[in-house]
């Protein structure tokens, strides 16, 4: 598709290029640090342990940056505060932090719960030019992952690509094929603030089909989960740009094939094609899989039916916005458009993909949308410009972070009232444990949220 | 002796970029275990010293938290920090914080915060990035109009030595904002607290403005990390029924505020940690009185709290008329308070409590305790520095020893000293790992910032009671602790806590 088609898409301009290559400054990006994101995938692996490699605040900043940021989670019992770190200072920078680490190394060893560790360096030991990986190599009976994640060299969605190929580089070995067997990836911890809920949601989803899931992070036994990642049949890349380098490079170490979808399908009309994707490409029964889609289409559009009267009187084909990661703007969109009949005002993506996914990210918002009508999307991680931009525009709902709460208040009339709906990092208004929008179940949370801020007496 | 009289206080000196360390300038520590009697012993004869832990745990550096948590709300400035995209993502509930405020509470219906980073990237930190701050900084002027610009440094711009100072020379003719650079790199110091100096030499150096005139009425209230909304109307409804105004900075205050500090009639503690620093600067450069001790939490703490302001804005008798007051709605209600917690055991023992605590607390929460009917012999402190020294003397002799463990949020420490310490009642400050899952009771001691709820409320009179009513309350349903503790694995393996000594890690070999 040639995006210049579509007369609504401000593509690329000259400052958001330089907004992605890191060259301006920018308003509350939303997002942390690679420390952040490989911390936070570290966290998510049950039985891994962080070590932070870092300074004395690094990982509570990430605490209240990431974690508290991303739906109001503590850091589970290796996480936060509890979490080990060689908290560098000035003595460091001039003597190095070697010494420090491998203290921190051998205690949290001997006194931590777990079943592997991982040294995630930060900035400083970047800058100082420690050897990390010869202060590991001396614990040669431990098994310690070394992550290199300074905070200048990318953003969360990068310390996650990180973590996993810091695994597939330092962990993995060739183990027998399961055939059946998929990986899931595209989904990064905290960062995506329905991280436990879409993880565990797609598993059942699978599984309902006949396929086995290795969905790694909220796994029990998660050390193990990772370790057989090689045996799988293929790769289930959930996102336009999360996640392929992991799939990739784990594709081409172990032959494993990458099936790569835009996001996580949200409600009927898109999970049903997943599933048919999915059972297409792993050969499974056709009939199988007809039948789960036949089933689950006819109960949950019939609870669907329940909505009707509401929709329609409340708030019709009405324009909304979004604010959000790109998964999440693809996924929502597409429900409100291809199922529920809205209309799709401006869709700004905060994630800051990198220029060779835009066109994809694009594809995937303004392909195949029942309304003759296409949104104005926008790259745009800063804050500040993504909340002006929402100015005099016509949506009466909004699908954004939690930063984008009060802009209908801020703004004034006629702008009041207009509904706020907490989708997408940071949200610090809207506790996140198991919530999610993946699946049949989905699309009805997703019209139970979202009409519940307008639905009223008759 | 009056801590303005102190021999020993070195001047502060604004012709510097930024304050010294606390480990210098206060002889801090961040680890100490021991009779508080002994700590202060050893503190005298200056044994106190910093060490490693083998065993360290993220905590908070000069920068995070408190900085980038609470100065991103100063109102009607921009924020820029100088650094990676993770220095600053602490910052990203500045928003919020304040917002759900009610209006019919004070909060003022329009109100834009800002902050910006500069998102220092692998080039940045060989090139430098001195170039990428300026633009920052006009970049903020053109949106934001700002009355002032601090600028947050960060360990990379600290370790790749970019030269702050000059590129704000440089541009400051060209904007109209103010600029406040403030030097609170993690690396520079292991004491969270020399962050809060750092912030304060800042704003004496380049924010406060001479005073034009002498406001009698106004009592600047710098306040910290765990007051609410309602502890500020709490404190204006005492200040103002004798006829005088609190200037709450920084948090939420205006640009004007904080210009205006000098002009105040008094600088009030709310933590005197926090305080210390902008109170002596005001007081040097500017005449203004301050007094560190106590601060106003508690029945007998308001009382002298508020004495303290009246000696020093002239109404001594409207104080005790203002105290006379109080004390008959609010005395009887403590009592009952009191009463109940006295007797809750039923056996004639008083209910232990362990607090998590900062240094600035400590000296005026364990008098509240005691006036509460609460036993406490031992309590956590963050950390702790000669600032506090005379007064954790005199509170020491008047409401006897205690054991304390220096601790910034060490998790382990803390699970440890309340696992083995067993109290009936633990407050945590909210960074204590799993110390919550436990049999007996467990509640806060620090509100959400925003919270609205006189539920919530902690200072003066009416927060004497309601803390009170609120640690009651966590007497009565334990679940929650109980189930996570079965139903949750700990972090830690047994022998963790089947040995006797929470610093068991403590590295002495690198004492500093």
């Amino acid at each position: 598709m040639n995006i210049k088609e579509n007369g609504n898409v401000k593509n690329i301009n000259q400052s958001q290029n330089a907004d992605f290559a890191g060259k301006t400054s920018i308003e509350a990006p939303k997002y942390s640090c690679a420390l952040a994101g490989a911390y936070g995938s570290a966290l998510g692996v049950y039985g891994l342990v962080p070590l932070l490699h870092a300074g004395l605040g690094c990982g509570l900043g990430q605490l209240f940056g990431q974690f508290y940021a991303g739906g109001q989670n503590a850091g589970g019992p290796v996480g936060g505060t509890s979490t080990p770190t060689s908290g560098l200072v000035e003595e460091h920078v001039i003597f190095g932090g070697e010494e420090k680490l491998k203290k921190l190394i051998e205690s949290s060893s001997e006194v931590m719960e777990g079943d592997a560790f991982a040294v995630i360096s930060g900035c400083i030991p970047s800058l100082i030019g420690d050897d990390v990986e010869a202060v590991i190599r001396e614990f040669p009976d431990t098994p310690i992952i070394n992550i290199n994640a300074a905070g200048f060299n990318g953003n969360s969605y990068e310390g996650y690509e990180l973590f996993f190929e810091a695994i597939i580089d330092q962990i993995l070995t060739v183990q027998p094929k399961k055939k059946g067997l998929v990986n899931i990836f595209g989904i990064v911890p905290f960062q995506h603030i329905f991280w436990k809920g879409e993880l565990n949601a797609v598993k059942k989803l699978l599984e309902s089909i006949g396929l086995e899931v290795n969905i790694v992070f909220t796994e029990f036994e998660g050390f193990e989960k990772l370790k057989e990642l090689p045996a799988a049949e293929y790769n289930l890349v959930l996102s336009t740009w999360n996640g392929h380098r992991a799939a990739k490079k784990l594709g081409e170490k172990f032959d494993i094939p990458s099936i790569v979808f835009p996001s996580v399908p949200v409600g009927p009309k898109q999970t049903s094609k997943f599933l048919r994707i999915v059972g297409k490409k792993l050969s499974l029964s056709k009939d199988v899989v007809e039948e789960v889609i036949k089933k689950e289409e006819r109960s949950t559009y019939r609870l669907i039916e329940y909505s009707g009267d509401m929709l329609l009187v409340s708030r019709p084909h009405c324009y909304f916005a979004v604010v959000a990661d790109s998964n999440t703007a693809i996924n929502i969109t597409n429900f409100m458009v291809n199922e529920l009949g809205y209309l799709p005002d401006i869709i700004q993506l905060s994630d800051n993909p990198p220029e060779e996914y835009r066109e994809s990210i694009i594809k995937a918002l303004t392909e195949d949308l029942e309304s003759t009508f296409s949104p104005e999307i926008i790259f745009e991680p800063d804050s500040y410009e993504a909340r002006e931009n929402l100015r005099n525009r016509s949506f009466l709902f909004l699908f954004a972070s939690s930063l984008e709460a009060h802009v209908a208040s801020e703004f004034g009339a006629p702008n009041v009232g207009v509904p706020h709906i907490t989708v997408s990092f940071p949200s610090y208004n809207r506790v996140i444990l198991n919530e999610n929008y993946v699946g049949y179940d989905g699309g009805l949370t997703l019209i139970e949220d979202f009409t519940s801020h307008f639905a009223g007496p008759l | 002796m009056p801590i303005d009289e102190k021999e020993s206080d070195q001047p502060i000196d604004l012709s510097k970029n930024t304050c010294p360390n606390r480990e210098q300038r206060a002889n801090g520590t961040n680890v100490y275990y021991g009779k508080a009697s002994e700590l202060i012993k050893d503190a005298k004869a200056g044994n106190v010293k910093c060490h490693d832990r083998k065993l360290q745990q993220t905590s908070g550096c000069v920068l995070n938290f408190y900085l980038t948590v609470r100065v991103a709300t100063i109102r009607d400035a921009a924020i820029i920090y100088h650094g990676p995209v993770g220095c600053s993502s602490a910052s990203l509930g500045y928003r919020e914080l304040f917002r759900t405020i009610p209006t019919e509470l004070g909060r003022p219906e329009n109100f834009e915060l800002n902050w910006i980073t500069t998102n220092l990237q692998q080039d940045d930190v060989v090139y430098g990035a001195s170039q990428k701050l300026k633009d920052a900084i006009f970049k903020a002027e053109k949106r934001y109009n700002p009355k002032a610009i601090f600028i947050l440094t960060t360990c990379t711009s600290g370790v790749i030595g970019e030269d702050i100072e000059g590129a704000v020379a440089e541009v400051q003719p060209e904007v109209k904002a103010t600029i406040v650079p403030v030097h609170c790199e993690g690396v520079r110091s292991k004491l969270v607290q020399t962050g809060y100096d750092a912030f304060w030499h800042g704003v004496l150096k380049y924010l406060v403005k001479k005073p034009e005139k002498k406001q009698k009425d106004l009592v600047n209230v710098a306040s910290m990390l765990s007051y609410t909304w309602q502890d500020r109307l709490e404190i204006q409804r005492l200040l103002g029924k004798v006829g005088l105004r609190a200037n709450f900075v920084p948090e939420f205050s205006t640009v004007e505020q904080l210009e205006q500090l000098s002009e105040a009639a008094v600088t009030a503690p709310l933590c005197p940690t926090y305080t210390e620093y902008v109170s002596k600067g005001l007081k040097q450069e500017y005449g203004v009185p301050y007094f560190l001790y106590p601060s106003p939490m508690g029945i007998k703490n308001t009382d002298s709290w508020l004495r303290q302001i009246g000696k020093f804005t002239g109404k001594e008798k409207e104080i005790e008329i203002l105290i006379e007051e109080e004390h008959k709605v609010w005395v009887p209600r403590m009592n009952a308070v009191r009463d109940e917690l006295l007797n809750f055991k039923g056996n004639g023992e008083k209910l232990e409590v362990l607090g998590a605590l900062g240094q600035g607390r400590l000296l005026s929460q364990l008098p509240y305790f005691d006036e509460l009917g609460l036993s406490s012999t031992a309590a956590l402190t963050q950390d702790f520095d000669n600032l506090i020294l005379d007064d954790l003397e005199t509170m020491v002799g008047e409401n006897g020893d205690f054991d304390i463990l220096v601790n910034t949020f060490q998790a382990a420490e803390q699970g440890h000293i309340t696992r083995t310490r067993d109290p009936d009642i633990t407050l945590t400050c909210p960074f204590q790992g799993g110390a919550y899952k436990r049999e007996k009771s467990v509640t806060r001691l620090h509100a959400l910032r925003g919270d609205a709820d006189p539920w919530s409320l902690q200072s003066g009179y009416a927060g004497a009671v309601a803390y009170g009513e609120f640690l009651i309350q966590s007497l009565k349903n334990k679940s929650f602790g109980k189930i996570m503790k079965e139903k949750t694995s700990d972090s830690y393996k047994d022998w963790w806590y089947e040995q006797p000594d929470p610093l068991y890690y403590l590295d002495k070999g690198t004492s500093k």
